[in-house]
């Protein structure tokens, strides 16, 4: 019977599975540096935080900011150096080359066991609850279980058994020091505090946002290191320090002295790599690799002061100060954005010198792709598995706009695009900037790149971008000219760049940087079916019976109070969550403040205020992030439709239905987490007409006005509503429209919905896709149906669409392909991204893991290894709809 | 001793790496080879001592643990 649901939804298998488009192969350095990483574990130490806890201790009583540098300066300078043979770029986040390191300054309570009174504490604040619903991927190179002398810590990384008591020591100093624990203790200060625990409790909401990934999903900024290399930045400091000391705004001062020191700890870290590349030349006989470890250390060398010279050296520089940002706090999507641009002035001058080739430059991006792979973001199960599938979202861009409104794409964004082709590894991924203005020749290049299957580049319109920033960051003074800076931070999240002057050999070029700091902060994914859940059972969380809102005891009697009570809860759950999580980020910001990745963005340096001190050129970053849209319109549309206007059925035969789960055993019973293959019990029949006529309703993504009718009032009212609250920053919110990961365990805490879903099966991905298998028009109705309301209201729109492989093969298929695509983006969307792979692949893939280890897809914003996926969202990119024509 | 506890072991990840000298892939838990060199580790230091099996302190008055690389330590002394 499963089979039913399977032709109801999804599309009928084709004959042979269909292979994608002949892929590229990277330099056999490259190839080998990857078959390295395909057999390497994600893997913790201790080292890092060690010291940082160690140095932080010995300064208590000093002032926050300059604890924290001199802690992070202890950090960096005991950091084991680690080189690989065969590496042009060196520098890692660890000692392994998947490594990583927990920050009990940030969160200390996950790690430890589960019988801890730590973590019960966590437990009882609904802070764990995320974790516990969440399902890692079981291959690659996750650390699922604990195996001899290796420790697996939230199913993902290892840590050796013998750095587990320092860091349950370790953890143990944090404990009511820690951003979480202070946070904590303040937010209980909210009226209606209570609330937001239940609403956590019941993952309402995933995750708090203060403690777990304070920073990210932004656009780091290079330009001071390439402008003034490290020596030459700590002479501003110093000079900044010499006009600040003494004055009115001391903050200024010890930012100045704070800088300065993080700085020397970045120069001795880069020292000791030096050193370590010196030390391997020593041992190495073969003369080639001799050399390269001689050019490494001499690089870093000279780096760890001097600006960069070449191509080579501002790459390696640009590396640097990423990994440096991301030992600062736990962070996902620190997008390197329009790298291409800001290092194009370099790398124009090696070519016009001779100095470079185009085939050494492909080689140096396929390392940098390497580099960028290999990043892990230590977190708690629930946030590194629940919401980012393990990925770290550095997000590249490529096209859009320059200064003076000319297309930006460039030659080595072409090089770019074709390092993403042979080296096809999950970071960076791209994202390409769609204007008018780019060449047909850049553009066919993206599809090339697309057509693979690497699930990248991600089309988005450089037009609805710019829109929303001149209308959210005008009153901070953004015009036109700055607005076309802006870049993806994430893995979808509109951010504010700025031009910065880099001057090169007697040569001014205008590059561009991220200018805001962190987004996706504030209120974390609300599951909007699970709020209407609470609506149609009186505010209860039927799951785990918990009372999460104070009951409306209103009978429902039409459309209209359903719809009413909905947006009083949401707007309840939004007001709680503002409030929790602005304090949260106060607390961040006086534990915990951001000093590497505050020098690094304007206007920081400039006015000497760290990131939380509003120091950023713009500043209204703070969002509000919602799961599940599809299947709250899909369900307001089957219950208007079936209860309240043919009457078909009662809205309490629709809730004795919800409870039932139609019929069929629940996700976790069964094992599968989409509609196919669900499992009926023996009572079936007596749920099969209701559940009938909730599959029969009328679904998003069919340009049927009915149902888009709802999905455009819910939009407006959505992103109207988001104004009535302020960040921390005292800006008013936004919307955020992206799933990330969360669409699987926000629905498997969900009962059954309205629309015909059952319980524990994954939510619809992203805001403008289609729930798998339900849009049934074809493409072109699918975009109808998602710009029905204006894409620029909001931070981002995001529609997943899986294409079948034969259906852009060849050149016509290109053509048509990227016909397909601007079409949409020229009907006011702002982005679309594609699978284009045989669903039997993935089957496949998902029974025989062992023979797709480089297998990757995307999910909703990023690209992954299929491997390194949990099932919830394996399951749910298997039942995407496959769309097998473009017309 | 292991390869583990060697100054030519180059970590890969948790469970294994390589051995500088050679190139060859190698398990962090193996013995090490007739090549072994003692690696410059918290717990051959004379500052450390032990305090418990797993942890100790480092000049009588910090927390520390015997298995920590000190590679980069200014007052590793032996």
């Amino acid at each position: 019977m499963a089979e039913d649901i399977y032709n109801y939804y999804g599309t009928k298998p084709r004959e042979e599975v269909q292979a994608r488009e002949a892929k590229k192969n990277p330099t056999p350095r490259v190839e080998k540096a990857r078959q390295i990483y395909f057999d390497t574990k994600s893997s913790a130490s201790m080292e890092f935080p060690y010291w940082y806890t160690r140095r932080w201790e010995e300064l208590e009583g000093d002032v926050p900011i300059i604890r924290r540098a001199e802690a992070l300066k202890s950090g960096f300078s005991h950091l084991t150096p680690y080189i690989l043979p065969g590496e042009l770029l060196a520098m890692r986040k660890a000692v392994y080359l998947r490594g990583s390191f927990p920050m009990p300054w940030l969160s200390e309570a996950f790690f430890l066991s589960k019988e801890d009174d730590l973590y019960k504490e966590a437990q009882k604040a609904g802070k764990a609850s995320a974790d516990e619903v969440t399902t890692m991927g079981q291959g690659g190179g996750n650390v699922t279980k604990s195996i001899g002398n290796i420790i697996s810590i939230a199913g993902k990384f290892g840590l050796r058994k013998e750095e587990m008591p320092v860091l349950i020591k370790t953890a143990k100093k944090w404990y009511n020091k820690s951003v979480e624990d202070v946070g904590h203790k303040y937010e209980q200060l909210v009226p209606g505090y209570g609330t937001k625990e239940e609403i956590m409790r019941a993952v309402i909401c995933m995750f708090d946002s203060g403690y777990t990934l304070p920073q990210g999903r932004e656009v780091i900024n290079y330009y001071y290191p390439l402008q003034y290399g490290i020596e030459g930045i700590k002479n501003i400091c110093k000079e900044k320090q010499d006009q600040s000391a003494g004055y009115p705004d001391m903050e200024r001062l010890y930012f100045y002295k704070a800088v300065y020191t993080m700085l020397e700890g970045l120069q001795n870290w880069i020292m000791n790599y030096a050193a370590e590349a010196r030390f391997m030349a020593s041992l190495e006989n073969e003369a080639n690799q001799k050399d390269e470890f001689t050019d490494i250390a001499e690089r870093l060398e000279w780096l760890s002061s001097e600006k960069p010279r070449t191509f080579h050296d501002a790459l390696q520089l640009v590396w640097i100060f990423h990994v440096a940002v991301l030992n600062e706090d736990a962070i996902s999507g620190l997008s390197p954005g329009r790298l291409g641009q800001v290092l194009y002035p370099f790398w124009k001058q090696d070519m016009d010198k001779g100095i470079i080739t185009k085939e050494r430059t492909t080689e140096l991006l396929e390392c940098m792709r390497m580099k960028f792979t290999e990043l892990d973001c230590f977190a708690s199960m629930g946030v590194v598995g629940g919401v980012l599938s393990g990925n770290t979202f550095n997000n590249l861009c490529i096209g859009g706009l320059d200064k003076d409104g000319e297309s930006a794409a460039n030659e080595l964004e072409m090089l770019i695009l074709e390092s993403a082709m042979s080296c096809d590894t999950p970071q960076p991924t791209l994202s390409l900037l769609f204007d008018e203005k780019l060449s047909e020749e850049f553009l066919l290049k993206g599809i090339e790149c697309t057509k693979i299957g690497t699930g990248y580049p991600a089309w988005i319109s450089n037009r609805v971008a710019m829109d929303f920033l001149m209308k959210n960051f005008r009153n901070e003074g953004m015009h036109l000219e700055e607005a076309r800076a802006w870049s993806i931070g994430g893995c979808l999240e509109t951010s504010p760049g700025c031009w910065m002057p880099l001057d090169l050999e007697g040569e001014k070029w205008f590059i561009p940087g991220g200018s805001a700091p962190a987004t996706s902060v504030g209120v974390h994914f609300i599951s909007l079916p699970k709020v209407l859940e609470a609506v149609l059972f009186d505010g209860l969380d039927k799951r785990t019976g918990i009372r999460v809102y104070p009951a409306h005891g209103l009978k429902l009697e039409t459309y209209e109070e359903i719809w009413t009570t909905f947006k009083a809860y949401f707007s309840r759950t939004v007001e709680l969550l503002t409030l929790t999580n602005n304090i949260q980020h106060s607390i961040w910001g006086k534990v915990s403040p951001s000093i590497i990745n505050s020098m690094l963005k304007p206007d920081c340096l400039e006015t000497g205020k760290d990131i939380s001190n509003k120091g950023c050129r713009y500043n209204r970053t703070f969002n509000v992030e919602i799961c599940g849209g599809v299947n709250l319109v899909n369900s307001l549309a089957s219950i208007k439709k079936n209860v309240f206007e043919e009457k078909s059925i009662t809205l309490s035969e629709l809730k004795s239905a919800i409870e039932s789960n139609f019929g069929y055993h629940s996700a976790l019973e069964s094992g599968s987490y989409s509609l196919i293959d669900q499992v009926k019990t023996e009572h079936y029949r007596d749920w099969l007409k209701i559940h009938k006529l909730c599959l029969d309703a009328p679904k998003y993504g069919n340009d049927d006005r009915y149902v888009d009718s709802i999905f455009r009032e819910w939009q407006v009212w959505f992103s109207n509503m988001c104004e009535n609250y302020r960040s921390i920053y005292d800006h008013p919110l936004y919307s955020c429209q992206i799933s990330v990961s969360t669409h699987a365990p926000m629905g498997a805490v969900t009962l059954a919905t309205p629309d015909g879903r059952l319980c524990g099966t994954t939510f619809a991905d992203g805001s403008v896709s289609a729930y798998p298998g339900t849009d049934r028009n074809g493409p072109y109705a699918l975009f109808n149906s998602a710009t029905c309301y204006d894409h620029s209201q909001s931070q981002n729109s995001q529609l997943n669409m899986k294409i079948h492989p034969s259906v852009v093969m060849g050149r016509e298929g290109s053509r048509k392909f990227l016909e397909m695509i601007k079409a949409y983006l020229r009907k006011g969307a702002f982005h679309v991204q594609f699978n284009v792979v045989d669903s039997r692949m993935l089957r496949d893939a998902q029974m025989h893991p062992e023979q797709y280890r480089g297998l990757m897809v995307r999910v909703a914003g990023f690209t992954q290894y299929w491997v390194e996926l949990g099932k919830q969202i394996q399951d749910e990119v298997i039942a995407r709809t496959e769309y097998e024509q473009l017309g | 001793m292991k390869h583990y506890d060697c100054k030519f072991y180059l970590a890969t990840d948790v469970f294994k790496g390589m051995c500088k000298r050679d190139k060859t892939s190698i398990n962090a838990d193996d013995n090490s080879c007739q090549n072994f060199e003692k690696a410059q580790k918290c717990r051959h230091c004379l500052n450390f001592s032990y305090t418990s099996e797993d942890l100790g302190t480092c000049m009588g008055r910090y927390d520390a643990y015997p298995e920590m690389n000190a590679v980069t330590c200014k007052e590793f002394t032996t």
